[in-house]
Protein backbone atom coordinates (compact mmCIF):
# COMPACT_ATOMS: atom_id res chain seq x y z
CA UNK A 1 0.00 0.00 0.00
CA UNK A 2 1.77 3.29 -1.18
CA UNK A 3 0.29 6.49 1.05
CA UNK A 4 0.38 10.04 -0.46
CA UNK A 5 1.36 12.83 1.71
CA UNK A 6 1.13 16.35 0.70
CA UNK A 7 2.76 18.80 2.61
CA UNK A 8 0.78 22.24 1.72
CA UNK A 9 -0.02 25.80 4.00
CA UNK A 10 -1.44 28.31 1.61
CA UNK A 11 0.85 30.82 2.90
CA UNK A 12 4.64 30.94 1.42
CA UNK A 13 7.54 30.89 3.01
CA UNK A 14 6.63 29.02 6.11
CA UNK A 15 8.41 25.95 6.15
CA UNK A 16 6.81 23.22 3.53
CA UNK A 17 9.86 22.46 1.76
CA UNK A 18 11.93 22.50 5.06
CA UNK A 19 9.34 19.86 5.92
CA UNK A 20 8.84 17.78 3.28
CA UNK A 21 12.53 16.87 3.13
CA UNK A 22 12.90 16.39 6.78
CA UNK A 23 10.10 14.06 6.87
CA UNK A 24 10.54 12.04 4.01
CA UNK A 25 14.24 11.41 5.40
CA UNK A 26 12.67 10.56 8.84
CA UNK A 27 10.58 8.01 6.98
CA UNK A 28 12.88 6.37 4.65
CA UNK A 29 15.38 6.22 7.25
CA UNK A 30 12.98 3.67 9.20
CA UNK A 31 13.43 1.30 5.94
CA UNK A 32 10.01 3.04 4.18
CA UNK A 33 10.93 3.04 0.34
CA UNK A 34 10.23 7.24 0.00
CA UNK A 35 9.78 9.40 -3.37
CA UNK A 36 9.53 13.32 -2.50
CA UNK A 37 8.53 15.77 -5.50
CA UNK A 38 8.41 19.05 -5.96
CA UNK A 39 5.46 20.13 -6.95
CA UNK A 40 6.58 24.19 -7.27
CA UNK A 41 7.49 24.04 -10.82
CA UNK A 42 9.71 27.21 -11.64
CA UNK A 43 10.72 27.37 -8.34
CA UNK A 44 12.67 24.44 -7.64
CA UNK A 45 14.06 24.12 -4.15
CA UNK A 46 13.53 20.75 -2.89
CA UNK A 47 16.87 19.79 -4.67
CA UNK A 48 18.53 22.40 -2.93
CA UNK A 49 17.29 21.39 0.37
CA UNK A 50 18.10 17.80 -0.01
CA UNK A 51 21.70 18.09 -1.50
CA UNK A 52 21.20 16.48 -4.91
CA UNK A 53 20.78 19.87 -7.33
CA UNK A 54 23.96 18.83 -9.36
CA UNK A 55 22.28 15.73 -9.96
CA UNK A 56 19.03 16.68 -11.46
CA UNK A 57 19.54 15.80 -14.85
CA UNK A 58 15.42 15.16 -15.53
CA UNK A 59 12.57 16.30 -13.66
CA UNK A 60 8.82 16.14 -13.49
CA UNK A 61 7.94 17.76 -15.88
CA UNK A 62 10.04 15.69 -18.42
CA UNK A 63 8.63 12.43 -16.92
CA UNK A 64 4.68 13.91 -17.63
CA UNK A 65 5.77 15.39 -21.14
CA UNK A 66 7.28 11.95 -22.11
CA UNK A 67 10.66 13.41 -22.35
CA UNK A 68 12.39 10.68 -20.50
CA UNK A 69 11.37 7.67 -18.07
CA UNK A 70 10.00 8.07 -13.96
CA UNK A 71 13.69 5.87 -13.34
CA UNK A 72 15.77 8.34 -15.65
CA UNK A 73 14.76 11.13 -13.37
CA UNK A 74 14.15 9.91 -9.76
CA UNK A 75 17.26 11.14 -8.29
CA UNK A 76 18.78 8.26 -5.63
CA UNK A 77 19.65 9.99 -1.92
CA UNK A 78 23.29 9.17 -1.34
CA UNK A 79 22.45 8.82 2.51
CA UNK A 80 19.22 7.01 2.31
CA UNK A 81 18.93 4.11 -0.13
CA UNK A 82 15.38 3.86 0.01
CA UNK A 83 14.86 7.32 -0.76
CA UNK A 84 14.33 9.39 -4.01
CA UNK A 85 14.06 13.24 -5.00
CA UNK A 86 11.89 13.74 -8.33
CA UNK A 87 12.73 17.63 -8.87
CA UNK A 88 10.89 20.79 -10.14
CA UNK A 89 11.36 22.17 -13.40
CA UNK A 90 12.98 24.99 -13.37
CA UNK A 91 12.83 26.70 -16.47
CA UNK A 92 9.02 25.63 -17.05
CA UNK A 93 5.78 27.21 -15.65
CA UNK A 94 3.31 25.54 -13.65
CA UNK A 95 1.27 25.03 -16.73
CA UNK A 96 2.95 22.21 -17.27
CA UNK A 97 1.44 19.87 -14.73
CA UNK A 98 -1.44 18.37 -15.94
CA UNK A 99 -3.93 16.06 -13.29
CA UNK A 100 -3.47 13.26 -15.64
CA UNK A 101 0.65 13.42 -16.14
CA UNK A 102 0.14 13.72 -12.08
CA UNK A 103 -1.67 10.54 -12.00
CA UNK A 104 0.36 8.70 -14.40
CA UNK A 105 3.52 9.81 -12.49
CA UNK A 106 1.94 8.62 -9.00
CA UNK A 107 0.39 5.50 -10.61
CA UNK A 108 3.73 4.83 -11.70
CA UNK A 109 5.81 5.02 -8.33
CA UNK A 110 2.61 3.22 -7.09
CA UNK A 111 3.32 -0.03 -8.92
CA UNK A 112 6.73 0.64 -8.69
CA UNK A 113 6.25 -0.45 -4.73
CA UNK A 114 7.13 2.68 -2.79
CA UNK A 115 5.74 2.47 0.51
CA UNK A 116 5.50 7.18 0.54
CA UNK A 117 5.21 9.64 -1.58
CA UNK A 118 5.28 12.83 -0.38
CA UNK A 119 4.01 15.98 -2.38
CA UNK A 120 5.80 19.12 -1.83
CA UNK A 121 3.15 21.85 -2.39
CA UNK A 122 3.85 24.95 -3.77
CA UNK A 123 2.55 28.38 -1.82
CA UNK A 124 -0.67 29.89 -2.98
CA UNK A 125 -4.27 28.30 -3.69
CA UNK A 126 -3.83 27.94 -7.46
CA UNK A 127 -2.68 24.95 -10.01
CA UNK A 128 0.50 23.83 -8.80
CA UNK A 129 -1.02 23.60 -5.21
CA UNK A 130 -4.28 22.07 -6.21
CA UNK A 131 -2.63 19.31 -7.84
CA UNK A 132 -0.31 18.47 -5.07
CA UNK A 133 -3.13 17.96 -3.20
CA UNK A 134 -5.30 16.62 -5.59
CA UNK A 135 -4.60 12.55 -5.24
CA UNK A 136 -3.23 12.98 -1.60
CA UNK A 137 -4.62 10.67 1.29
CA UNK A 138 -2.92 12.31 4.24
CA UNK A 139 -1.81 16.13 4.41
CA UNK A 140 0.48 17.58 6.85
CA UNK A 141 -0.70 21.55 6.87
CA UNK A 142 2.14 23.23 7.93
CA UNK A 143 1.31 26.61 9.66
CA UNK A 144 3.56 29.13 11.70
CA UNK A 145 1.71 30.48 14.75
CA UNK A 146 0.45 33.60 13.48
CA UNK A 147 -2.54 34.85 12.21
CA UNK A 148 -2.25 35.02 8.54
CA UNK A 149 -0.71 31.52 8.39
CA UNK A 150 -3.22 29.97 10.45
CA UNK A 151 -6.08 32.10 8.15
CA UNK A 152 -4.33 30.80 4.99
CA UNK A 153 -4.17 26.76 6.64
CA UNK A 154 -7.63 27.28 7.37
CA UNK A 155 -8.22 27.85 4.07
CA UNK A 156 -6.68 25.19 2.77
CA UNK A 157 -8.13 22.57 4.91
CA UNK A 158 -11.37 24.01 3.24
CA UNK A 159 -9.88 22.52 -0.32
CA UNK A 160 -8.63 19.53 1.33
CA UNK A 161 -12.31 18.80 2.54
CA UNK A 162 -13.60 19.54 -1.26
CA UNK A 163 -10.94 19.80 -4.13
CA UNK A 164 -9.52 16.46 -3.71
CA UNK A 165 -9.78 12.93 -5.23
CA UNK A 166 -10.86 11.35 -1.54
CA UNK A 167 -13.60 14.02 -0.80
CA UNK A 168 -14.98 14.05 -4.17
CA UNK A 169 -15.25 9.99 -3.84
CA UNK A 170 -16.31 10.26 -0.52
CA UNK A 171 -14.78 8.09 1.12
CA UNK A 172 -13.60 9.68 4.39
CA UNK A 173 -11.53 12.60 2.91
CA UNK A 174 -7.92 13.10 3.63
CA UNK A 175 -6.78 13.11 6.72
CA UNK A 176 -5.56 16.05 7.97
CA UNK A 177 -2.47 16.74 10.27
CA UNK A 178 -1.06 20.08 11.53
CA UNK A 179 2.59 20.62 11.98
CA UNK A 180 3.70 24.00 13.27
CA UNK A 181 6.85 25.18 12.57
CA UNK A 182 9.45 28.29 13.63
CA UNK A 183 7.80 27.81 17.26
CA UNK A 184 9.23 30.14 19.72
CA UNK A 185 8.54 29.65 23.22
CA UNK A 186 9.95 32.41 24.76
CA UNK A 187 7.35 34.77 21.65
CA UNK A 188 4.63 32.70 22.89
CA UNK A 189 4.92 33.36 26.29
CA UNK A 190 5.53 37.28 25.34
CA UNK A 191 2.13 36.95 23.90
CA UNK A 192 3.93 37.85 20.80
CA UNK A 193 3.06 34.81 19.13
CA UNK A 194 -0.11 32.20 18.88
CA UNK A 195 0.61 29.42 21.14
CA UNK A 196 0.24 25.80 20.34
CA UNK A 197 -3.37 25.36 22.04
CA UNK A 198 -4.13 28.50 19.97
CA UNK A 199 -3.73 26.88 17.00
CA UNK A 200 -4.95 23.69 17.68
CA UNK A 201 -8.47 25.38 18.82
CA UNK A 202 -8.55 27.81 15.54
CA UNK A 203 -8.41 25.30 13.57
CA UNK A 204 -10.04 22.48 15.35
CA UNK A 205 -7.32 19.66 14.59
CA UNK A 206 -4.73 18.14 16.49
CA UNK A 207 -0.85 19.17 15.81
CA UNK A 208 1.49 15.83 14.57
CA UNK A 209 4.60 18.22 15.52
CA UNK A 210 6.34 21.35 16.87
CA UNK A 211 9.50 22.58 15.45
CA UNK A 212 11.02 24.91 16.67
CA UNK A 213 12.45 28.07 15.35
CA UNK A 214 16.13 27.14 14.90
CA UNK A 215 19.37 28.56 13.53
CA UNK A 216 19.75 24.77 12.44
CA UNK A 217 17.72 25.26 9.80
CA UNK A 218 19.44 27.31 7.88
CA UNK A 219 22.36 26.05 8.35
CA UNK A 220 21.28 22.73 7.23
CA UNK A 221 19.32 24.08 4.36
CA UNK A 222 22.64 25.68 3.06
CA UNK A 223 24.40 22.27 3.61
CA UNK A 224 22.09 20.64 1.40
CA UNK A 225 21.73 18.34 4.37
CA UNK A 226 17.95 18.34 5.51
CA UNK A 227 17.58 19.40 9.19
CA UNK A 228 16.41 15.89 10.76
CA UNK A 229 20.03 14.91 9.94
CA UNK A 230 21.53 16.31 12.36
CA UNK A 231 21.38 14.43 15.80
CA UNK A 232 21.88 17.55 17.91
CA UNK A 233 19.36 19.80 16.91
CA UNK A 234 16.25 20.56 18.71
CA UNK A 235 14.59 21.39 15.00
CA UNK A 236 15.86 17.70 14.16
CA UNK A 237 14.30 15.93 17.24
CA UNK A 238 10.97 17.33 16.62
CA UNK A 239 10.48 16.06 13.18
CA UNK A 240 11.64 12.89 14.21
CA UNK A 241 9.05 12.90 16.87
CA UNK A 242 6.66 14.09 13.70
CA UNK A 243 7.50 11.30 11.92
CA UNK A 244 7.67 8.78 14.79
CA UNK A 245 3.47 10.09 15.18
CA UNK A 246 2.78 9.72 11.09
CA UNK A 247 3.43 6.27 11.43
CA UNK A 248 1.05 6.08 13.66
CA UNK A 249 3.47 5.92 17.43
CA UNK A 250 2.46 8.49 20.20
CA UNK A 251 4.81 10.61 21.61
CA UNK A 252 4.32 13.64 24.36
CA UNK A 253 4.82 17.25 22.30
CA UNK A 254 8.29 19.08 23.13
CA UNK A 255 10.07 22.42 22.94
CA UNK A 256 6.60 23.84 23.60
CA UNK A 257 7.90 25.51 26.89
CA UNK A 258 10.47 27.89 27.39
CA UNK A 259 13.82 25.75 28.80
CA UNK A 260 13.26 25.51 32.56
CA UNK A 261 14.06 28.06 34.67
CA UNK A 262 17.56 27.98 37.57
CA UNK A 263 17.16 27.02 40.90
CA UNK A 264 16.33 30.42 42.44
CA UNK A 265 14.24 31.91 39.97
CA UNK A 266 12.50 28.55 40.43
CA UNK A 267 12.16 29.83 44.81
CA UNK A 268 11.37 33.24 44.21
CA UNK A 269 8.89 32.77 41.78
CA UNK A 270 10.71 34.94 39.14
CA UNK B 1 8.24 8.63 -25.94
CA UNK B 2 8.08 12.02 -26.96
CA UNK B 3 4.27 12.33 -27.10
CA UNK B 4 2.84 16.00 -27.79
CA UNK B 5 1.33 17.24 -24.61
CA UNK B 6 -2.02 16.89 -25.60
CA UNK B 7 -1.88 13.44 -25.26
CA UNK B 8 -1.70 13.59 -21.33
CA UNK B 9 -4.30 16.54 -21.36
CA UNK B 10 -8.38 15.55 -20.31
CA UNK B 11 -10.75 17.22 -22.88
CA UNK B 12 -11.92 19.42 -20.33
CA UNK B 13 -8.67 21.04 -19.32
CA UNK B 14 -8.32 22.26 -23.00
CA UNK B 15 -11.93 23.75 -22.95
CA UNK B 16 -11.09 27.90 -22.92
CA UNK B 17 -13.51 27.87 -20.34
CA UNK B 18 -16.08 26.55 -17.62
CA UNK B 19 -19.52 28.24 -16.71
CA UNK B 20 -21.06 27.78 -12.84
CA UNK B 21 -23.68 29.15 -11.19
CA UNK B 22 -23.85 29.92 -7.87
CA UNK B 23 -24.59 32.00 -5.05
CA UNK B 24 -22.41 35.08 -5.02
CA UNK B 25 -22.32 38.00 -2.75
CA UNK B 26 -23.52 40.85 -3.62
CA UNK B 27 -23.96 44.39 -1.63
CA UNK B 28 -27.91 45.86 -2.43
CA UNK B 29 -27.12 49.95 -2.23
CA UNK B 30 -31.06 51.44 -2.34
CA UNK B 31 -30.16 54.94 -3.47
CA UNK B 32 -32.63 57.70 -2.84
CA UNK B 33 -30.49 60.04 -4.74
CA UNK B 34 -29.07 60.11 -7.93
CA UNK B 35 -26.42 63.08 -6.81
CA UNK B 36 -23.52 61.65 -7.25
CA UNK B 37 -21.65 63.44 -4.90
CA UNK B 38 -23.73 62.51 -1.88
CA UNK B 39 -23.60 58.96 -2.88
CA UNK B 40 -20.00 59.23 -3.37
CA UNK B 41 -19.69 61.14 0.14
CA UNK B 42 -21.82 58.67 1.87
CA UNK B 43 -20.42 55.36 0.55
CA UNK B 44 -16.24 56.55 0.89
CA UNK B 45 -17.16 56.80 4.53
CA UNK B 46 -18.58 53.88 4.71
CA UNK B 47 -16.03 51.74 2.86
CA UNK B 48 -13.69 53.22 4.90
CA UNK B 49 -15.63 51.93 8.39
CA UNK B 50 -14.62 48.50 7.07
CA UNK B 51 -12.22 48.23 4.17
CA UNK B 52 -12.38 44.47 4.01
CA UNK B 53 -15.71 43.82 3.94
CA UNK B 54 -16.18 46.88 0.91
CA UNK B 55 -13.10 47.08 -0.83
CA UNK B 56 -14.32 45.92 -4.50
CA UNK B 57 -17.43 44.20 -3.28
CA UNK B 58 -19.60 43.71 -6.31
CA UNK B 59 -22.88 45.83 -5.77
CA UNK B 60 -26.37 45.70 -6.96
CA UNK B 61 -27.95 49.34 -7.91
CA UNK B 62 -31.25 49.07 -6.67
CA UNK B 63 -33.59 52.23 -8.13
CA UNK B 64 -36.70 51.57 -6.23
CA UNK B 65 -36.28 54.51 -3.57
CA UNK B 66 -36.43 56.94 -6.22
CA UNK B 67 -38.88 59.79 -6.54
CA UNK B 68 -38.90 59.39 -10.26
CA UNK B 69 -37.15 56.87 -12.88
CA UNK B 70 -33.41 58.26 -13.37
CA UNK B 71 -31.84 58.81 -17.20
CA UNK B 72 -28.97 56.57 -18.39
CA UNK B 73 -26.69 59.37 -18.14
CA UNK B 74 -27.82 59.66 -14.44
CA UNK B 75 -27.32 55.78 -13.46
CA UNK B 76 -24.11 56.15 -15.43
CA UNK B 77 -22.78 58.40 -13.08
CA UNK B 78 -23.68 56.55 -9.77
CA UNK B 79 -22.24 54.02 -10.82
CA UNK B 80 -18.71 55.73 -11.66
CA UNK B 81 -19.33 57.66 -7.90
CA UNK B 82 -19.71 53.94 -6.55
CA UNK B 83 -16.48 52.78 -8.48
CA UNK B 84 -14.53 55.92 -7.30
CA UNK B 85 -15.43 54.85 -3.49
CA UNK B 86 -14.13 51.64 -3.91
CA UNK B 87 -17.15 49.33 -4.92
CA UNK B 88 -18.18 48.03 -8.33
CA UNK B 89 -21.40 48.55 -9.62
CA UNK B 90 -22.11 45.66 -11.16
CA UNK B 91 -26.00 45.40 -12.09
CA UNK B 92 -29.32 46.81 -11.49
CA UNK B 93 -31.91 45.72 -8.91
CA UNK B 94 -35.29 43.45 -10.17
CA UNK B 95 -37.65 46.28 -10.75
CA UNK B 96 -39.92 47.94 -12.83
CA UNK B 97 -39.58 47.74 -17.08
CA UNK B 98 -37.78 51.24 -17.18
CA UNK B 99 -35.64 49.60 -15.11
CA UNK B 100 -35.08 46.57 -17.51
CA UNK B 101 -34.36 48.95 -20.19
CA UNK B 102 -31.58 51.15 -18.10
CA UNK B 103 -29.97 48.14 -17.93
CA UNK B 104 -30.25 47.25 -21.35
CA UNK B 105 -28.72 50.36 -22.01
CA UNK B 106 -25.67 50.62 -19.65
CA UNK B 107 -25.40 47.29 -21.20
CA UNK B 108 -25.05 45.43 -17.35
CA UNK B 109 -27.39 42.38 -15.96
CA UNK B 110 -31.19 43.17 -13.74
CA UNK B 111 -30.38 41.07 -10.73
CA UNK B 112 -33.40 39.73 -9.22
CA UNK B 113 -31.88 38.65 -5.70
CA UNK B 114 -32.52 41.44 -3.42
CA UNK B 115 -34.69 42.49 -0.55
CA UNK B 116 -38.07 44.51 -1.33
CA UNK B 117 -38.95 46.60 1.23
CA UNK B 118 -41.03 49.81 0.22
CA UNK B 119 -43.41 47.57 -2.10
CA UNK B 120 -45.13 44.85 -0.49
CA UNK B 121 -43.30 41.32 -0.79
CA UNK B 122 -45.77 38.68 -1.43
CA UNK B 123 -43.38 36.24 -3.14
CA UNK B 124 -40.95 36.77 -0.90
CA UNK B 125 -42.53 36.68 2.55
CA UNK B 126 -40.55 34.93 4.91
CA UNK B 127 -43.46 33.84 6.99
CA UNK B 128 -45.02 31.26 4.34
CA UNK B 129 -45.35 27.87 6.07
CA UNK B 130 -44.86 26.16 3.05
CA UNK B 131 -41.21 27.46 2.80
CA UNK B 132 -40.50 27.08 6.07
CA UNK B 133 -41.20 23.41 6.53
CA UNK B 134 -38.16 22.29 4.90
CA UNK B 135 -36.07 20.96 7.50
CA UNK B 136 -33.28 22.88 8.89
CA UNK B 137 -29.78 22.24 7.30
CA UNK B 138 -27.24 20.64 9.34
CA UNK B 139 -23.59 21.06 8.79
CA UNK B 140 -21.28 18.74 11.37
CA UNK B 141 -17.92 19.90 9.54
CA UNK B 142 -15.56 22.98 9.92
CA UNK B 143 -16.71 25.60 7.91
CA UNK B 144 -13.39 26.92 6.85
CA UNK B 145 -11.86 30.40 5.66
CA UNK B 146 -13.33 30.86 2.05
CA UNK B 147 -16.05 28.51 2.31
CA UNK B 148 -19.81 29.21 2.50
CA UNK B 149 -22.79 27.29 4.04
CA UNK B 150 -26.17 28.30 2.96
CA UNK B 151 -29.72 27.31 4.20
CA UNK B 152 -31.79 28.12 1.54
CA UNK B 153 -35.54 28.90 2.93
CA UNK B 154 -34.48 27.26 6.16
CA UNK B 155 -32.46 27.61 9.28
CA UNK B 156 -29.09 26.43 9.55
CA UNK B 157 -27.23 24.29 12.50
CA UNK B 158 -23.28 24.45 12.60
CA UNK B 159 -22.21 22.15 15.32
CA UNK B 160 -18.37 22.96 14.13
CA UNK B 161 -16.53 25.95 13.82
CA UNK B 162 -16.84 28.67 11.40
CA UNK B 163 -13.36 30.41 10.70
CA UNK B 164 -12.32 33.37 9.72
CA UNK B 165 -12.88 34.65 6.53
CA UNK B 166 -15.82 31.57 6.35
CA UNK B 167 -19.63 32.86 5.51
CA UNK B 168 -22.61 31.12 7.16
CA UNK B 169 -26.32 32.31 5.24
CA UNK B 170 -29.39 31.02 5.80
CA UNK B 171 -32.87 32.30 5.16
CA UNK B 172 -33.95 31.90 8.41
CA UNK B 173 -31.69 31.63 11.72
CA UNK B 174 -28.44 30.77 12.39
CA UNK B 175 -27.30 28.49 15.45
CA UNK B 176 -23.42 27.73 15.65
CA UNK B 177 -22.78 25.54 18.57
CA UNK B 178 -18.72 26.35 18.02
CA UNK B 179 -16.81 29.26 17.43
CA UNK B 180 -17.52 31.91 14.83
CA UNK B 181 -14.28 34.07 13.38
CA UNK B 182 -16.14 34.53 10.38
CA UNK B 183 -19.67 36.05 9.26
CA UNK B 184 -22.86 35.20 10.26
CA UNK B 185 -26.07 35.75 7.92
CA UNK B 186 -29.69 35.20 9.07
CA UNK B 187 -32.82 36.56 7.04
CA UNK B 188 -31.03 36.50 4.06
CA UNK B 189 -33.93 37.04 2.10
CA UNK B 190 -35.16 39.74 4.42
CA UNK B 191 -36.79 37.65 7.50
CA UNK B 192 -36.45 40.24 10.07
CA UNK B 193 -37.17 37.81 12.78
CA UNK B 194 -34.36 35.87 11.91
CA UNK B 195 -31.68 35.83 14.55
CA UNK B 196 -28.30 34.21 15.06
CA UNK B 197 -26.92 32.45 18.16
CA UNK B 198 -23.23 31.39 18.65
CA UNK B 199 -21.54 29.39 21.37
CA UNK B 200 -17.98 31.42 20.92
CA UNK B 201 -18.42 34.95 19.35
CA UNK B 202 -15.60 36.06 17.72
CA UNK B 203 -17.39 37.37 14.52
CA UNK B 204 -16.00 39.89 12.28
CA UNK B 205 -19.70 40.59 10.50
CA UNK B 206 -23.13 39.70 11.83
CA UNK B 207 -26.21 40.29 9.67
CA UNK B 208 -29.63 39.84 10.36
CA UNK B 209 -32.09 41.01 7.19
CA UNK B 210 -29.65 42.84 6.04
CA UNK B 211 -28.82 45.01 8.51
CA UNK B 212 -25.29 44.69 10.03
CA UNK B 213 -22.20 45.00 12.08
CA UNK B 214 -18.82 44.55 11.44
CA UNK B 215 -16.56 43.86 14.75
CA UNK B 216 -12.89 45.26 13.52
CA UNK B 217 -11.97 44.28 17.62
CA UNK B 218 -14.31 42.10 19.09
CA UNK B 219 -15.99 44.05 22.30
CA UNK B 220 -14.39 42.50 25.16
CA UNK B 221 -17.44 41.81 27.09
CA UNK B 222 -19.06 39.63 24.39
CA UNK B 223 -15.47 37.89 23.04
CA UNK B 224 -15.47 34.08 23.30
CA UNK B 225 -19.04 34.27 24.98
CA UNK B 226 -22.54 32.28 23.95
CA UNK B 227 -23.89 35.29 21.78
CA UNK B 228 -27.45 36.18 19.89
CA UNK B 229 -27.84 38.90 17.31
CA UNK B 230 -31.66 40.23 16.23
CA UNK B 231 -33.45 43.13 14.81
CA UNK B 232 -35.22 45.57 16.58
CA UNK B 233 -36.36 48.13 13.96
CA UNK B 234 -33.44 48.80 12.22
CA UNK B 235 -31.17 48.17 14.90
CA UNK B 236 -29.51 44.99 14.99
CA UNK B 237 -28.97 44.01 18.46
CA UNK B 238 -25.65 41.59 20.18
CA UNK B 239 -26.05 40.56 23.16
CA UNK B 240 -24.56 37.22 25.48
CA UNK B 241 -26.91 34.78 26.03
CA UNK B 242 -27.94 33.99 29.35
CA UNK B 243 -26.31 35.72 32.43
N1 LIG C 1 12.06 25.78 12.14
C1 LIG C 1 12.62 26.79 11.46
N2 LIG C 1 13.46 27.67 12.09
C2 LIG C 1 14.02 28.68 11.42
N3 LIG C 1 13.86 28.91 10.12
C3 LIG C 1 13.05 28.08 9.42
C4 LIG C 1 12.39 26.98 10.05
N4 LIG C 1 11.67 26.33 9.11
C5 LIG C 1 11.86 26.99 7.95
N5 LIG C 1 12.69 28.04 8.12
C6 LIG C 1 13.16 29.00 7.10
O1 LIG C 1 12.01 29.56 6.45
C7 LIG C 1 12.30 29.78 5.10
C8 LIG C 1 11.22 29.11 4.25
O2 LIG C 1 11.30 27.70 4.40
P1 LIG C 1 10.80 26.71 3.26
O3 LIG C 1 11.49 27.00 1.97
O4 LIG C 1 10.86 25.34 3.80
O5 LIG C 1 9.30 27.20 3.17
P2 LIG C 1 8.21 26.85 2.05
O6 LIG C 1 6.91 26.84 2.76
O7 LIG C 1 8.60 25.64 1.30
O8 LIG C 1 8.33 28.12 1.11
P3 LIG C 1 7.61 28.30 -0.33
O9 LIG C 1 6.19 28.66 -0.02
O10 LIG C 1 8.37 29.42 -0.94
O11 LIG C 1 7.74 27.01 -1.04
C9 LIG C 1 13.67 29.23 4.82
O12 LIG C 1 14.57 30.30 4.82
C10 LIG C 1 13.93 28.31 5.98
O13 LIG C 1 15.30 28.24 6.29
MG1 LIG D 1 8.79 25.34 -0.86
Amino acid sequence: MTEIIVVTSGKGGVGKTTTSASLACGIARRGKRVAVIDFDIGLRNLDLIMGCERRVVYDFVNVIQGDCTLKQALIKDKRIDTLYVLAASQTRDKDALTQEGVRRVLDELTADGFDYIICDSPAGIEKGAHLAMYFADRAVVVVNPEVSSVRDSDRILGLLASKTLRAEQGNGGVKEHLLLTRYSPKRVASGEMMSVDDVKEILGLDVIGVVPESQDVLTASNAGTPVILNEQSDAAQAYEDAVARLLGESKPLRFIEEPKKGFFARMFGG
Amino acid sequence: MNKPAEAVRSPASTAPLEIRFGQVGLAQVRIRTTDPGAILDELTGRVATAPQFFERTAVCLDLSALEKEPDVAEVRAVMDAVRRAGMLAVGLAHGTAAVDALARALDVPVLTYFRPQNRPPPVLQPADPQELAVPTLMHHTPVRSGQRVYARHRDLVVTSTVGAGAEVIADGCVHVYGAVRGRAVAGARGDVTARVFCQEFYAELVSVAGVYRVFETIPAELAGKPVQAWLSGDDLHVARIGS
